[in-house]
């Protein structure tokens, strides 16, 4: 008892910023010094949230931004993961490609977004190759120092034992590179996250970025802020299941950098 | 042809092959929306002379870069005390890295509604945005740092002051500024699509109302602005890190 007791304790700390902070927020909201309009109290919020988790129209919006990120994430993974490898162990790649990426790699890429939507249309197709984008270059170059990082004399001790290219690809350089692999996603898919919100703001029909303006607009303040929570646990939720999946599969290294608690 | 020349005429080589396909294939036929790299860069140099560009670079810098160096300055000194005081760290950490994986853009609206459509609300969400990777990378850079080199200061009679200024400091600064590069692009990012979403002045705005006005001349000038920019601030970090760090290339 004393146990679990000293464990409440503990996450309480370490959650203190937070509650003080939502205590604060109550308080200010309940004070009357603020209109509610612009300091809803937490209850109103919560009441919008569990409107937002009941109503199924707001979890089809929010399965939209979702399919959206997780689309353009997937296939800048596919792609990413591919190249960076491919740039990892072969010079001439490396050489012809990598200046282009570490070139372009400050440029923000949310500025062809309107060139985007007349190539590909103001639907979900230039929202997803937009979020690729941006997403491939921390898989590129985080697998790419991956690749580079591959102990050679794993790979020559693979190839004395006759290996073929293929399998010292899947056996070892795959293997090795995957920790950095994951510390790709793991910046790429906030990215993503990001990205969606921001393109469905700026112009859409649909997801949480356009529910989020709307409400806004319509001076749901309450409802803006609830929207921005779904927000924050899903962006949290997807992060947690990357450091989930890593630890399954790269079982043999300990996450050091990022959080490991 | 040697290897190393092969290797280094590569990058080029292909830049200028895409260019000139861009160039040929406009040529034939295309939409107005897509213009040859050729008329591209005389709208530039047009633009660049005319006036239409330049106010709204100062306008977006004049954002971005209160928003950058408020919220990356912040972040570098909470980071690098949260590295070496415990209080600090158990108060601060589990809150920052909680709450780093959501999109800070989201809290733009917010922001909006309390301190208003201006400039202000631009510069709170990029100062927010530019904090969290300072820290996380302070953070991290000060709690590398090696105990043998503190417990040898301490030893040789430094203050703690002085600890933290001679010893945690320098080691963490590598990692600082990669905190500061992965900052200033995401500064870039932030600065357009809150410009994008509001604005009345800016790159971002002015590629949002070129675009809905059809000219798409003035469209790729602010495309090409905006990467100019974003290129040359990362240029300019790193050669501040190369002085800053040029003892940390003379060790190695």
């Amino acid at each position: 008892m004393s146990v679990r007791w000293s464990d409440t304790a503990a996450a309480f700390r370490r959650m203190a910023l937070l509650v003080v902070g939502v205590l604060a927020w109550e308080t200010a909201a309940r004070s009357g010094l603020f209109s509610p309009l612009i300091v809803p109290s937490v209850t109103r919020i919560g009441y919008q949230l569990w409107l937002l988790a009941t109503q199924p129209d707001s979890i089809v919006e929010a399965c939209y931004s979702l399919a959206r990120a997780l689309g353009g994430f997937a296939l800048a993974a596919v792609v990413g993961v591919a190249l960076g490898v491919l740039m990892g162990r072969s010079a001439p790649v490396a050489a012809a490609l990598g200046p282009f990426f570490s070139g372009t790699y400050p440029v923000p890429k949310i500025a062809l977004f309107p060139i985007f939507i007349y190539l590909f249309g103001i639907g979900s197709l230039s929202k997803v190759l937009l979020i690729f984008l941006e997403c491939l270059y921390p898989i590129v170059i985080t697998t790419q120092a991956g690749g580079r990082a591959v102990n050679r004399v794993l790979v020559w001790s693979a190839a004395n034992m006759g290996a073929s290219r293929a399998r010292i690809l899947r056996s070892i350089v795959v293997p090795a590179t995957a920790p950095f692999i994951f510390a790709g996603f793991r910046i790429a898919l906030p990215i993503a996250m990001i990205v969606v919100i921001i393109t469905e703001m700026i112009s859409s029909a649909d997801g949480l970025g356009y529910l989020a303006m709307y409400a806004l607009a319509s001076f749901k303040t309450d409802r803006m802020l609830a929207i921005v929570v779904v927000i924050a646990l899903i962006g949290i939720a997807l992060d947690r299941l990357v450091v989930h999946l890593r630890d399954r599969l790269v079982f043999w290294e300990r996450l050091d950098s990022y959080y490991a608690e | 042809m040697s290897r190393e020349s092969v290797e280094r005429l590569a990058a080029p080589s292909l830049l200028i092959a895409v260019l000139v396909i861009w160039q040929i294939a406009t040529a034939f036929a295309h939409p107005d929306f897509i213009l040859s790299p050729w008329e591209i860069a005389r709208h530039v140099v047009e633009a660049l002379w005319s006036g239409e560009l330049l106010p709204h670079v100062g306008a977006s810098l004049a954002r971005s870069l209160p928003g950058f160096v408020f919220g990356s300055l912040i972040g570098v000194v909470l980071g690098l005390l949260a590295g070496v005081a415990r209080s600090l760290d158990q108060l601060l950490s589990p809150v920052v890295f909680l709450t780093y994986p959501v999109p800070k853009i989201v809290f733009l609206p917010i922001v909006m509604l309390w301190v208003g459509i201006g400039d202000v609300s631009k510069i709170a969400v990029i100062a927010l945005a530019c904090f969290y990777p300072c820290f996380i990378n302070a953070y991290y850079g000060a709690r590398g740092t090696s105990t043998i080199m503190v417990w040898s200061g301490l030893n040789m009679g430094a203050r703690p002051s002085q600890t933290f200024r001679k010893i945690v400091i320098p080691s963490a600064l590598p990692l600082v500024f990669a905190g500061l590069r992965v900052s200033l692009a995401l500064s870039f990012i932030l600065l357009f699509s809150t410009e994008m979403i509001n604005a009345r002045s800016g790159l971002g705005f002015l590629i949002r109302q070129s675009e809905s006005s059809l000219r798409f001349d003035l469209m790729y000038v602010a495309i090409v602005a905006v990467a100019a920019l974003g290129y040359a601030g990362d240029q300019l970090l790193l050669l501040v890190r190369r002085y800053v760090l040029a003892w940390q290339e003379a060790i190695r």
